[in-house]
């Protein structure tokens, strides 16, 4: 009997000592200066907390892929995840609330908005790492700030005084391919009161099944853009012809090699553009708010953030201590800061950010164009189904764009019930 | 060698059981039970991100081979891929291995030359690929220029899209090839060959009807083991058109990695993997015969 | 086939102006051959500013090989790719050795059974068995170890590898073995003293391709590790991220990677041609 009882003491013992030795948490995330700064923050909280941060990097190839499988097999190989809004309601049931975190009354709302990370429960289910959107960028040594292109049509005409003058061999360059759609179609898409789906810009999975996932692909302003693109390439050559084809990767090598005199890029490029290391245009790179086409007045602004996430499937304990990370994070300022210098992104702390943009002036573009504008867009759509219809787009608009422009229409409109197939 | 009627049978029976134990437990653990539970998965509603694992029945089947894009895209240009690639490939495999085979200076660092290709790895061959045919940056064209011709934006256009995936595809694999077909050629018995040469036989006649029907048995191999693999290439389509222009480069590997990778559809990119299972298999079968019959012709 | 017309077509040329154009055409080959690999190294040479536009400017360091052995993973990786590869060449070999030898001495069902299985598995494609080859990796718990990385790198020779075995024993004779085992020798010492012996220089090609193909394979590699076991193509795919590709890194850790591939070609090409008959 008293050894029975001893015995089952002892295992009491055991399993409260296992519990409360919580030594290390293990970080799933894909190596990038915005989420390597991030982890700074967590070793230097884990150093003074005695945790072990074990980081655990993953391909951007398979990181999708493995994370869901991780996820839904209930292993526990992670207790905090890299998140990114476009798989915000793919993972959201999977995934931890994280509305006890109080820190997080300091983070941007509109980044975690219901819409994008919020589970059936309405609960938010991210912890934000950064702001991550793109912004406009031209030569600052051939183009005066004030004459930078405010419309599409602006955008061809200074890029064709440019190229005549023999400053630059093309105006405009930015990725296309899929997967890069964002660069050229999606800015200027939205530039013109255009989007993938109808009605434009709205994200409200509910008001898009009501509205029958209906692709835009046959609206008018969806045709002026794929014309836009045919003639910036064809007639007026302000883009290499290569284009369609071109991955961040590429477009960024041009525009860096000082070949183009306007990109669209992801603020986190604002330190590599300007690295002398990394860029041959070092120092010579400013950015701006977008051009706009024919049927919009407002500027508009593109804003997203990357979080962090915790796996439901994981231990209450461990729960508990990845939030208390995340609580510390949201709070680092020293962190936060240095964050902001080595990516050019936003951090998390919306009260950092006036002190940071009275210092940098990259910070006052982005708050005044893009964090405080009210008229911003989201980068992605939030069902499941959303990277079928973004393929299902980009084939639809790069087919379009690569053929004769007299076929522009058809072609759309061959594409469009794709695109509003994969949604459903 | 040894007949059933032997009393030896059991021990036969056993002795051939045991050869083959190995190789058919590493096969079963991490071969076929991987794909039994992917074909499991091409019947049920297996979304990666939500498991239901429903029976759906053959619905992602019929949902696959009913898709006008697998049918009219997707089908045509992996065949085309395939019989471009492997044609390719062992047109240029025989006439280098034919070169190896004769003696002549350098003949040891020519041959190691050739074998390059098969010394790094076919993703970063294709990323270099891809880059060198940038229509700004890459060197193709900056070569073309620099001669006074226009450049190309090579993967804009489906055909010269192609052109560069076979090019890739088909470098990768020449070593391989010039390799099986070499040793095959020296390997060859000497006596017919000088008796064609003491006849004044020709060159090509030697070629035709000497030198092919004595390699048919490797020239089968290297064709069917090929064409499969062909069938299934993915990594360098991927990386350097991702299918595009549109869907124009899109083949049979890559339309199963969308619905299962991009789309996290296990269960209906599974389906269309095993379809392309179930027509390599038999393509696979024609192709033994045929090859196999034209090259004893 | 340009080769073998060569010397009709130039026939009535002087023997050495032959000689100079198959000299001249014969070094476009080889340039042409290597010229993707050479333009690789070139670019890693290259500082960041100008990894795309190679042909731009003079300026080339080392600095890329220097950032990338700061890693220490890197170096991690080089150990854990070459012992992987060696592992898995030799159990690969070890398995399908016996297997093709089955395929080729015996006929009858349980011959072609085998033969048809393997036939049917080589033709199912990848995609269709990683993701579930990951659930069965974790299942088992041997996702991210190194058991978990090596045993389906050897499952996957075995197809192509018990082919091509079979091949080579079709190519030895069997009276040796007849004698061997009419002398009083077990089936397995025919097997093990009399064929094998003979099908060894076939054996030594099969392990030099079975080498470089493991020590290039990136699918599984990617699937099947995380952070302990660190290999050398995983290394190199994680230098393409959610913002773009570190293209000078990357190129810098492939060309540290032709390396041992090279000197293996290098010194094992003799064997794979003197054991590639089939």
């Amino acid at each position: 009997m008293l050894r029975r009882a001893l015995l089952a003491a002892a295992a009491v013992l055991a399993a409260g000592t296992a519990q409360a030795q919580v030594k290390e948490l293990r970080i799933g995330y894909q190596p990038s200066p915005i989420q390597d700064a991030s982890i700074a923050m967590f070793e230097s909280w884990g150093a003074k907390k005695g945790i072990k941060i074990v980081k655990v990097p993953n391909s951007y190839g398979v990181y999708v892929e493995k994370m869901t499988a991780s996820l839904t097999s209930n292993s526990d190989q992670y207790d905090v995840i890299w998140h990114n809004d476009d798989w915000g309601q793919l993972w959201a049931h999977l995934l931890e609330p994280t509305d006890d975190i109080e820190a997080l009354k300091y983070a941007e709302k509109w980044g975690m908005d219901k819409v994008v990370f919020g589970n059936a429960q309405g609960q938010n289910t991210v912890v934000p790492m950064g702001q991550t959107f793109s912004v406009f960028f031209y030569r600052s040594d051939l183009v005066k700030p004030e004459e930078v292109p405010k419309t599409l049509a602006g955008l061809v005409e200074t890029s064709k005084k440019l190229q005549a003058a023999g400053k630059v061999k093309f105006g405009y360059v930015g990725g296309m391919a899929m997967n890069h759609s964002w660069f050229s179609w999606l800015w200027s898409m939205w530039a013109n009161n255009c989007d993938v789906l109808a009605p434009p810009y709205e994200r409200d999975n509910k008001k898009l099944a009501a509205n029958g996932w209906k692709s835009m692909m046959t609206e008018p302003c969806m045709k002026e853009t794929v014309e836009y693109w045919w003639d910036a390439i064809n007639t007026h050559k302000i883009s290499p012809r290569g284009m369609p084809a071109y991955d961040r990767n590429e477009a960024n090598a041009i525009f860096m090699g000082g070949d183009a005199a306007f990109t669209v890029a992801d603020t986190l490029w604002w330190g590599t553009f300007n690295d002398p290391a990394k860029s041959k245009m070092a120092g010579k790179i400013a950015a701006a708010r977008f051009p706009l086409g024919p049927n919009r007045k407002d500027p508009f602004a593109w804003d997203d953030i990357w979080g962090w996430a915790i796996p439901k499937s994981i231990s209450p304990e461990r729960k508990a201590l990845a939030k208390e990370m995340l609580a510390a994070m949201m709070v680092d300022k020293e962190g936060q800061m240095k964050m902001f210098k080595a990516t050019g992104a936003p951090p998390p702390n919306t009260t950092f950010w006036p002190e940071i943009s009275a210092a940098d002036p990259f910070m006052k573009l982005l708050k005044e164009s893009v964090l405080d504008s009210p008229h911003k867009v989201r980068g992605a759509y939030y069902f499941a189904n959303w990277p079928a219809v973004h393929k299902a787009f980009n084939d639809t608009v790069t087919k379009a764009v690569t053929g004769k422009r007299e076929d522009i229409a058809k072609v759309l409109a061959e594409g469009a019930p794709s695109v509003s197939k994969a949604a459903q | 060698m040894a007949s059933g009627s032997r009393p030896l049978f059991g021990e036969q029976q056993r002795f051939m059981l045991l050869l083959v134990l190995p190789a058919g437990l590493l096969m079963l653990l991490f071969q076929v039970v991987p794909i039994v539970i992917g074909a499991n998965a091409s019947f049920r509603d297996w979304a990666l991100y939500n498991p239901k694992k429903v029976w759906v029945g053959l619905a992602h089947y019929q949902a696959v081979i009913t898709d006008p894009a697998f049918l009219e895209v997707v089908l045509p240009n992996t065949f085309l891929f395939m019989v471009v690639s492997v044609l390719g490939a062992l047109a240029l495999g025989l006439a280098l291995a034919l070169l190896l085979n004769r003696p002549f200076r350098g003949q040891k660092l020519v041959q190691t030359v050739l074998l390059v290709p098969l010394m790094v790895a076919p993703v970063i061959a294709a990323i270099m690929m891809r880059w060198m045919f940038n229509d700004q940056f890459g060197i193709v064209n900056a070569v073309l220029e620099g001669l006074g011709f226009e450049g190309q934006p090579w993967l804009v256009e489906r055909w010269t899209a192609f052109g560069v995936i076979l090019l890739t595809d088909i470098w990768l694999w020449t070593p391989w090839y010039t390799l099986l077909l070499l040793a095959g050629l020296q390997s060859l018995p000497r006596e017919p060959f000088e008796a064609a040469e003491i006849d004044g036989t020709s060159t090509w006649r030697v070629f035709t009807h000497l030198t092919v029907p004595m390699l048919r048995p490797v020239i089968v191999v290297c064709v069917v083991i090929r064409a499969i693999d062909a069938f299934r290439t993915f990594d360098i389509v991927w990386t350097l058109t991702g299918g595009g222009p549109g869907r124009s480069t899109e083949l049979f590997s890559l339309y199963a990695y969308v619905l299962a990778f991009l789309n996290l559809d296990l269960g209906r990119g599974s389906a269309a993997a095993m379809i392309g299972g179930l027509i390599i298999l038999v393509v696979g079968v024609v192709l033994y015969r045929v090859t196999d019959r034209i090259a004893k012709a | 086939m340009a080769m073998v017309r060569q010397p009709m077509l130039f026939a009535n040329l002087p023997l050495g102006v032959r000689r100079l154009l198959f000299g001249l055409a014969i070094v476009g080959i080889c340039f042409l051959f290597a010229f993707p690999v050479l333009w690789l190294i070139l670019t890693s040479l290259r500082p960041e500013s100008g990894v795309y536009y190679v042909h731009r400017g003079t300026e080339f360091t080392l600095g890329n090989f220097a950032e990338v052995f700061q890693d220490e993973r890197v170096v991690e990786a080089f150990a854990n790719s070459a012992v992987i590869a060696t592992l898995a060449t030799f159990f690969s070999l070890l398995v399908t050795v016996s297997s093709g030898y089955m395929l080729s001495r015996f006929k009858g069902p349980v011959s072609s059974t085998w033969f048809g299985t393997i036939y049917i598995f080589r033709c199912v494609p990848y995609i269709s068995w990683v993701i579930p080859l990951y659930f069965v990796a974790q299942s088992w718990g041997l996702y991210d170890t190194y058991v978990g990385l090596l045993l389906p790198h050897i499952a996957v020779h075995i197809c192509f590898f018990s082919w091509l075995m079979k091949g080579f024993f079709d190519g030895i004779d069997p009276s040796m073995e007849h004698a061997a085992l009419i002398d009083g020798c077990t089936r397995w010492g025919a097997f093990l003293r009399v064929a094998l012996p003979s099908a060894i220089p076939a054996i030594a090609a099969l392990g030099v391709l079975c080498w470089l193909f493991t020590w290039n394979e990136f699918l599984f590699a990617l699937i099947l590790t995380g952070n302990r076991v660190p290999v050398i193509t995983v290394v190199m795919a994680q230098f393409v991220t959610e913002m773009g590709l570190r293209w000078n890194l990357m190129a810098a850790t492939a060309v540290m990677a032709l390396v041992p591939a090279f000197l293996l070609a290098l010194f094992g090409q003799k064997y794979v041609i003197r054991g590639l008959r089939l």
